[in-house]
């Protein structure tokens, strides 16, 4: 049983099978009506995606105002250069991104998997009720989002921070209180916070991961002696990892591309003190701020490349640790 | 495989329709006519584009002039009805131009725009725009001269100072003056009222009689122990008492609102972040100025502070002052309108902007309309500029955005008008307040243009939230910090 399809094995056999022998003249005619049929999805790609990356790539290599474009000058790889080893903010960016990643991606991969095993358990009453009501937040739109939870953190009047000073008797509130979303040390928090409430896709992926688990396993497990965190680390967290690896490499390339929440709430100012500037934050404000929309493109073309290379280094250690049920070891 | 060939044949000519739909029928970056034309009525001039323009009506045959608003006042809900009636009534009256409103939204027009014009889409009329908003597009204005002296726009009603201040340098004359917002004070009458403390003067250089009968010279000084006084904590302690909560202020006492750390440093005196050699510069009034807004955040704490000033009690449709917990602010003529006093549940009234070392400066905002180099059809544009800022049309525009008549002809009876429509219950506003503070106008403008003017407003805002935010800071260091950081944009610039 597969939970997640191992695509890759499948298209190395049918490449490898073209190679070896030629089309029919009947496959020579299905290859063409499969074109044809997807061909609207290829023109929609080719226009909407393949030439603007192409002319994003052109931009790169000019020194282009939106507001002048008659004024717009070829440069060549001068923005390269300058976003390679001139501006120290892309890299700082880059950091601070890598940074915010680094606690919000486990916190949320975690809460989500907790959250599924926990609605996936037979003892839980109202299951239904319960997936619904963590599956609601994520149906409303992040920009409320934010702005709620800008509210409920604030400061002065959040209700967290009220609470905490009504339970406890420290001073949460005021200038010296805890300040979420002014505190550098505080603030990735805070904004994972955001990010928790929306957790509902991610638990239903696993949710469904979970259910494609085979019960037999558990029951021989059961019979063998096995206690529920020994059934949770060597059965489901081995079977689970394919939906592991792909929340993963979803959540790291949507933590690279993170920029709603700091520009909803301080308009891309990296308040505080710079912390919020993720890559994305500061692609923006070079292109749409400043309108440097030839350096925006090049740092487009770069978080492009470092995408990938995260991508294909994870998929190079995926072998390791990522248990497909139909592959043979 | 006939049928595979026809298929093949028909999707190609499908996808050539879609590319040319998508490529063609948009016109590459439009130049501007040349406005040196030979000249001839302003009718004339649009009927050529008629035939093929590509925004023309196919139900009308009238040239389609885009004005787009959002880069300075309009984009304000209350404001939008009253612009679009501006609309039709411009177009009832008209067989040749159709003139289409796009109102956007201030913190995306500034994208909007630019996209708009990097597309080959620019609209033809921008405005209301201040000085900020024009210098944020440099190079993208048509120089209006040529077109000034084509249909012998008569200028004489105009101060002629004011119309300088929209020449610029190597671009022309990129306006005509419209509306002037100079800035002064605003006062919650009732927090006074029960502070029981007179208000602040409403004449420029009178002083300030405390509630002794004592006289003041009204100037920073004594603004801020007026401001100190009127800060409250939850106890009831104001910030001179040695009793008083700083953590749990219930009222302020001023504001700076709605201005940026050149505005605040413009409150001293004029100024400007380049000296004449174009190298970055902090004048030491300016200096000044920031230590005193810093002091007054985190020492004096009679000015909200960044962590202040997201609390609900300092939350209003107009901002702080509109919350009713704040005494005074300093802010331009703009704000006094609807939208932010017209529902307050406290009576207000303006004062004088108070000296510093013995000078006065109210700091001036100035908006006009301009028209884009993009724009297909200068000249009927024109045309709806010379109509939007006529003796006959400009008042309604300025009823809409609280602005004072560039027009002088306008100026003696603008006040009556505008009272009578924007505030009919009330009659003890000190207009004349808003006509002195003129005399006192900076120059250099706080909105001048800078060397990579969205880089340098970013770095400063961006020192500016940090001493917001940051009780402990060090001052001095920071000052150091953005100069040098100035610096180095203004060098990149070069």
């Amino acid at each position: 049983m597969a939970i997640v399809p191992d695509l890759s094995g499948a298209l190395r056999s049918s490449i490898g099978k073209a190679k070896r022998r030629k089309l029919s003249q009947l496959e020579k005619k299905e290859m063409r009506w499969g074109l044809m049929f997807i061909s609207p999805w290829i023109i929609g790609f080719l226009a909407f995606y393949l030439l603007p990356m192409i002319a994003s790539f052109g931009f790169s290599l000019y020194d282009f105002n939106p507001a002048i474009p008659d004024q717009a000058r070829f440069i060549g790889f001068a923005n390269w250069q300058r976003a390679l080893f001139q501006d120290a903010e892309v890299w700082r960016s880059l950091r601070r991104t890598i940074h915010f990643a680094a606690i919000s991606l486990p916190i949320s991969l975690l809460f989500a998997l907790f959250l599924a095993i926990l609605l996936n358990s037979e003892n839980v009453l109202g299951r239904s009720i319960y997936r619904t009501l963590f599956y609601m937040p994520t149906m409303i739109p992040l920009v409320a989002t934010v702005l709620i939870w800008n509210g409920v953190l604030n400061e002065q009047t959040g209700w967290i921070n009220v609470i905490i000073e009504r339970l406890t008797g420290i001073r949460a509130t005021g200038t010296q209180g805890l300040r979420w979303l002014a505190d550098p040390n505080l603030v990735y928090y805070a904004y994972t916070l955001f990010g928790l409430w929306g957790v509902g896709n991610a638990m239903i992926i696993f949710l469904a991961g979970l259910q494609g688990i085979p019960k037999e396993l558990y029951e021989a497990a059961e019979i063998d002696g096995a206690n529920w965190l020994q059934r949770l680390i060597f059965i489901t967290i081995p079977l689970l990892t394919p939906v592991i690896f792909y929340q993963l490499v979803l959540g790291v390339i949507g933590s690279l591309q993170y920029f709603l929440a700091p520009f909803v709430l301080n308009n891309g100012t990296g308040f505080p003190e710079g912390m919020t500037r993720f890559f994305m934050v500061y692609f923006y404000k070079q292109s749409f701020t400043f309108f440097s929309m030839g350096y925006g493109a090049t740092l487009a073309w770069l978080m492009l490349i470092i995408a990938m290379i995260i991508t294909i280094v994870l998929f190079g250690t995926a072998r390791y640790w990522v248990f497909y049920t139909t592959e043979e070891r | 495989m006939k049928s595979f060939k026809l298929l093949f044949v028909s999707i190609m000519l499908m996808l050539a329709a879609v590319l040319n739909a998508a490529c063609g029928s948009s016109p590459s970056t439009p130049s501007a006519q040349p406005t040196t034309a030979p000249a001839s009525e302003p009718t004339q001039a649009v009927a050529p584009t008629q035939a093929s323009a590509p925004t023309q009506s196919a139900a009308s045959s009238r040239t389609k002039i885009r004005w787009f608003v959002g880069l300075g006042a309009g984009s304000d809900e209350g404001a939008i009805p009253a612009q679009n009636a501006f609309v039709e009534r411009f177009n009832a009256s008209q067989d040749k131009i159709e003139l289409v409103i796009e109102i956007v939204d201030n913190n995306v027009a500034f994208d909007t725009l630019a996209t708009q014009i990097a597309a080959g889409n620019a609209p033809c009329v921008v405005g209301p725009v201040g000085i900020r908003g024009r210098d944020s597009f440099k190079g993208a204005w048509l120089d209006l001269q040529p077109l000034i002296d084509k249909y012998n726009y008569d200028l004489s009603d105009f101060d002629p100072n004011l119309i300088k201040f929209y020449q610029v340098k190597e671009e022309g004359q990129l306006g005509i003056p419209f509306a002037i917002f100079p800035s002064f004070i605003i006062y919650n009458k009732d927090l006074f009222d029960e502070a029981g403390l007179p208000y602040p003067p409403a004449e420029h250089g009178a002083p300030w009689v405390d509630e002794n009968g004592v006289e003041h010279e009204w100037n920073i000084e004594t603004l801020t122990e007026l401001a100190k006084k009127l800060t409250v904590d939850a106890n009831g302690n104001d910030a001179t008492s040695p009793n008083f909560d700083p953590q749990k202020i219930v009222q302020f006492g001023w504001m700076n609102q709605w201005t940026d750390p050149r505005g605040i440093g413009t409150f001293f005196g004029p100024g400007s972040l380049v000296d004449e050699k174009g190298n970055a510069q902090i004048p030491d009034h300016w200096k000044a100025a920031w230590k005193w807004t810093y002091d007054g955040w985190w020492k004096d704490w009679f000015i909200p502070n960044g962590p202040y000033g997201g609390a609900d009690f300092l939350q209003g449709p107009g901002g702080p002052f509109s919350s009713g917990n704040l005494a005074m602010i300093h802010i331009h003529m703009w704000y006094v309108a609807p939208w932010a006093l017209g529902n307050v549940d406290f009576d207000w009234n303006l004062a004088a902007t108070p000296s510093y070392n013995g000078t006065i400066t109210a700091k001036m905002h100035a908006d006009t309309f301009g028209i884009l180099k993009g724009c297909p059809y200068p000249d009927a544009a024109f045309e709806v500029l010379s109509h939007m800022l006529s003796a006959e049309h400009a008042s309604e525009l300025l009823t809409i955005y609280g602005g004072m008549p560039a027009r002088l002809s306008l100026q003696p009876n603008y006040f009556q008008e505008y009272n009578k429509t924007s505030f009919p219950n009330k009659t003890d506003i000190n207009w004349d307040v808003v006509v002195e503070a003129m005399k006192y106008a900076d120059n250099p403008n706080h909105e001048s243009w800078m060397p990579s003017f969205q880089e340098t407003t970013d770095r400063y805002n961006e020192f500016w939230n940090y001493l917001a935010n940051t009780p402990d800071a060090d001052f001095e260091a920071e000052v150091a910090k953005l100069k040098a950081d100035l610096q180095k944009i203004f060098d990149a610039a070069k």
